[in-house]
């Protein structure tokens, strides 16, 4: 009887194999091989050398600590905003509908779109926010211009566009818990701060977990809204691991290496995901055993 | 029953003209072209000429994108199938060795005949050659200019000191906000500003195959950038600034040179610019007994060797590149030509008086690396220079890091510098 159900899985199992597990064992077989502009654009074997050159380099490391930056930063204040946002959304306000609409749009915007107006918005001297500072007799931001603040202007950039994603599936969340529990809980007497705490929160996390996961995902692989924005720069403060593998690939036609940086990365964000999902389980047996 | 056969007869012509008709466009060969935006514009009256000139070549042209990397990435992505639409590719100077390399272009020395070089202009025939062929023939010159406000002052500097004292006392009797703006964006640009100072200061990029990047001249030149910024002649925000970011600034009236390209010659003279006629352009500043050094830029046509289509192609390379094609492109579009007949024009020479001072800035054009790994060593470059400029690392630490780097890459890239 057991074959029977794998042979009704097959096609979606062949399929899965084809989309996810073909191009990673392609890649992993790139990763031995030196396939650049000087071999003619023909693989030759060179065995693990290029992951020893990705152990040694220096800028692997540093984009990827920028990376990890980035989306811990940018996901966080997404999934902050995106709570409130999603709180107040569900809150039975005149003209609610009209509301959604108008706070999904910087969603509907395609990323390149919004990083070249966030690009004219943080521009020193001539941006919006440039002149209101120098009409305040303030001085200019180097918004776009000083590694110590370009990094937040790109996640102030990405928190703007995502946080309605965010907001729309806490919001199918929130409407998948039942008005009685609230009704419950106010003959109780408890505070609507209680409330939150106690039903909404706890209800609320299978969604979160899925807005965390889609979020981080997205983050983590942060390419277009960098390209655009800042191009990696100033200082190549802002450069992600996928706009450095991007640069190995299309630029400097070194694919064997892009390929190896492209594994590093999903090594780095496998070993991230096991270490959280650890956590998340020994925390939770921690809160069983003490209840 | 007359009727019928003669509505037969009627169709039957029909069919047979039909037929005929799509034998014949069968014979017609389709040529297709990629050009960046601004080009593909820029020639669709002659392609309109080629197409109803030469009943036998269907040309098309491919609208790429704007910007310089991005219509690269669509060649390469077309490329990489191995089944590439297009015949020609309207190619920047630094991308030809990394294309030769990688086996897209087809040599052109066979198809033009010797003699296809002899009417370009001084610094125009740069960077159309590697490794012993023809792989490109120029459409377009381009090159960095300095320009400067006639309004400000009388002469324009000559050295590194002079622009910097001019700026100064300028921003100091408050008729200007900033003294010099360039691009010092981590991108290609700043590699080509750095390139023209280098030279200025009498070092170079790569000499014998070896990078020069930690020499007296290129910390001097480093440094010179450095101090720009650090003394308030050029903004802070030049860490960030691209072409259109410096021209932006410099035509606004806020500073009093811009190091550009040809293009925003013709941007600071339309009637509505508050520049127009105020503004004059010269070479790069060089120390005492150093070159003044305009970095080329040029565009040009490559044949691709997957084209099935190679003597059609090559019957619309000669067509765009003519001296007819590059005045009609001078003309309308204020594109520099590379042949030095249409430079000659009494016709162009009166309606472009800048022309002079464009060839002479060509003439003193110089490349940046002929290398088909140049992609990666102007990355190691611009990276660390944008780093001194944005004040996170001493000029002297970063360009020994840039030396070393360029070593290392030129080394295991087998040294085919």
């Amino acid at each position: 009887m057991r074959w029977r159900l794998w042979l009704l899985m097959a096609p979606a199992l062949a399929l899965l194999l084809a989309v996810f597990a073909a191009p990673l064992l392609h890649y992993l077989w790139l990763s031995t091989q030196a396939q650049t502009v000087l071999t003619g654009l023909r693989p030759q074997p060179i065995g693990a050398q290029q992951w020893l050159r990705l152990w040694n380099d220096g800028r692997f490391w540093q984009d990827t600590w920028q990376t990890l930056r980035f989306s811990a930063a940018s996901v966080s204040l997404e999934m902050l905003l995106g709570l409130v946002v999603a709180l107040l959304l569900n809150q039975p306000l005149r003209g609610r509908a009209l509301l959604r609409t108008i706070s999904l749009l910087p969603w509907a915007l395609p990323t390149t779109v919004m990083a070249l107006g966030w690009r004219w918005i943080f521009n020193d001297p001539y941006g919006p926010i440039n002149r209101l500072l120098a009409w305040l007799g303030l001085g200019a931001i180097p918004f776009l211009s000083n590694p110590a603040i370009t990094w937040m202007a790109a996640v102030g950039a990405d928190t703007w566009k995502t946080t309605p994603f965010v907001a729309l599936l806490l919001l199918a969340g929130l409407q998948t818990i039942p008005a009685d529990l609230y009704e419950a809980a106010a003959l109780e007497g408890a505070t609507p701060w209680q409330a939150l705490q106690r039903i909404t929160l706890p209800l609320l996390t299978p969604y979160v977990l899925i807005a965390l996961l889609f979020r981080l995902a997205q983050a983590l692989g942060v390419f277009d809204l960098i390209q655009v924005l800042t191009g990696g720069g100033p200082a190549g403060s802002t450069e992600s691991l996928a706009l450095y593998a991007y640069l190995n690939a299309m630029r400097f036609l070194d694919f064997g290496y892009s390929a190896t940086l492209l594994l590093g990365s999903f090594a780095i964000l496998l070993l991230l995901c096991s270490t959280a999902a650890l956590a998340w389980r020994w925390s939770s047996r921690l809160q069983g055993e003490l209840r | 029953m007359a009727l019928r056969w003669r509505l037969l007869l009627v169709t039957l012509t029909a069919a047979l003209l039909i037929g005929f008709g799509a034998l014949a466009r069968a014979r017609v060969e389709p040529v297709s072209v990629l050009m960046p935006a601004p080009f593909a514009d820029a020639s669709a009256d002659l392609v309109q000429e080629f197409n109803s000139s030469h009943q036998g070549i269907q040309l098309t042209v491919t609208r790429g994108p704007l910007e310089t990397e991005a219509v690269s990435d669509l060649a390469i992505s077309s490329l990489l199938l191995e089944n590439s639409p297009y015949d020609l590719l309207l190619m920047d100077v630094t991308w030809t060795p990394k294309y030769a390399a990688a086996g897209w272009l087809e040599p052109l020395e066979s198809w033009l005949g010797t003699d296809a070089m002899e009417d370009l202009a001084a610094g125009a025939e740069l960077g159309n050659a590697f490794s012993g062929h023809l792989w490109r023939f120029p459409l377009v010159a381009d090159m960095g200019l300095l320009y400067w406000r006639t309004d400000l002052m009388e002469a324009p500097p000559r050295t590194p000191a002079e622009l910097v004292a001019i700026s100064r006392r300028l921003q100091r009797e408050s008729r200007v906000t900033w003294g010099y703006v360039w691009q010092g964006k981590q991108y290609e640009g700043l590699s080509c500003v750095y390139l023209e100072v280098l030279r200025g200061f009498g070092g170079s990029w790569l000499m014998d195959d070896q990078p020069q990047l930690d020499s007296p001249a290129a910390l001097a030149a480093t440094g010179w950038l450095q101090d720009l910024v650090r003394q308030g002649v050029t903004p802070a925000a030049v860490a960030n600034m691209g072409e259109p970011e410096a021209l932006q600034l410099f035509q606004a009236g806020d500073a009093a040179f811009m190091r550009n390209w040809p293009y925003a010659w013709a941007e600071l003279n339309k009637p509505e610019s508050p520049l127009r006629g105020k503004v004059a352009f010269t070479t790069m500043v060089s120390d005492v007994g150093n070159p003044h050094a305009a970095t080329q830029g040029s565009w040009g046509f490559s044949l691709l060797a997957g084209s099935k289509h190679k003597a059609a192609a090559v019957e619309v390379l000669r067509y765009l590149t003519s001296a007819e094609a590059q005045k009609q492109l001078n003309l309308r579009w204020g594109y520099t030509p590379t042949r030095l007949s249409v430079f000659e024009d009494p016709e162009l020479l009166a309606a472009n008086p800048a022309l002079g001072d464009l060839q002479q800035a060509l003439a003193a054009s110089v490349l940046r690396p002929l290398s088909p790994v140049y992609a990666q060593l102007s990355d190691l470059l611009y990276r660390e220079l944008n780093t001194v400029i944005t004040g996170d690392r001493a000029d002297q630490t970063a360009m020994q890091q840039v030396q070393s780097n360029s070593e290392r890459l030129l080394r295991t890239s087998g040294g085919q510098g």
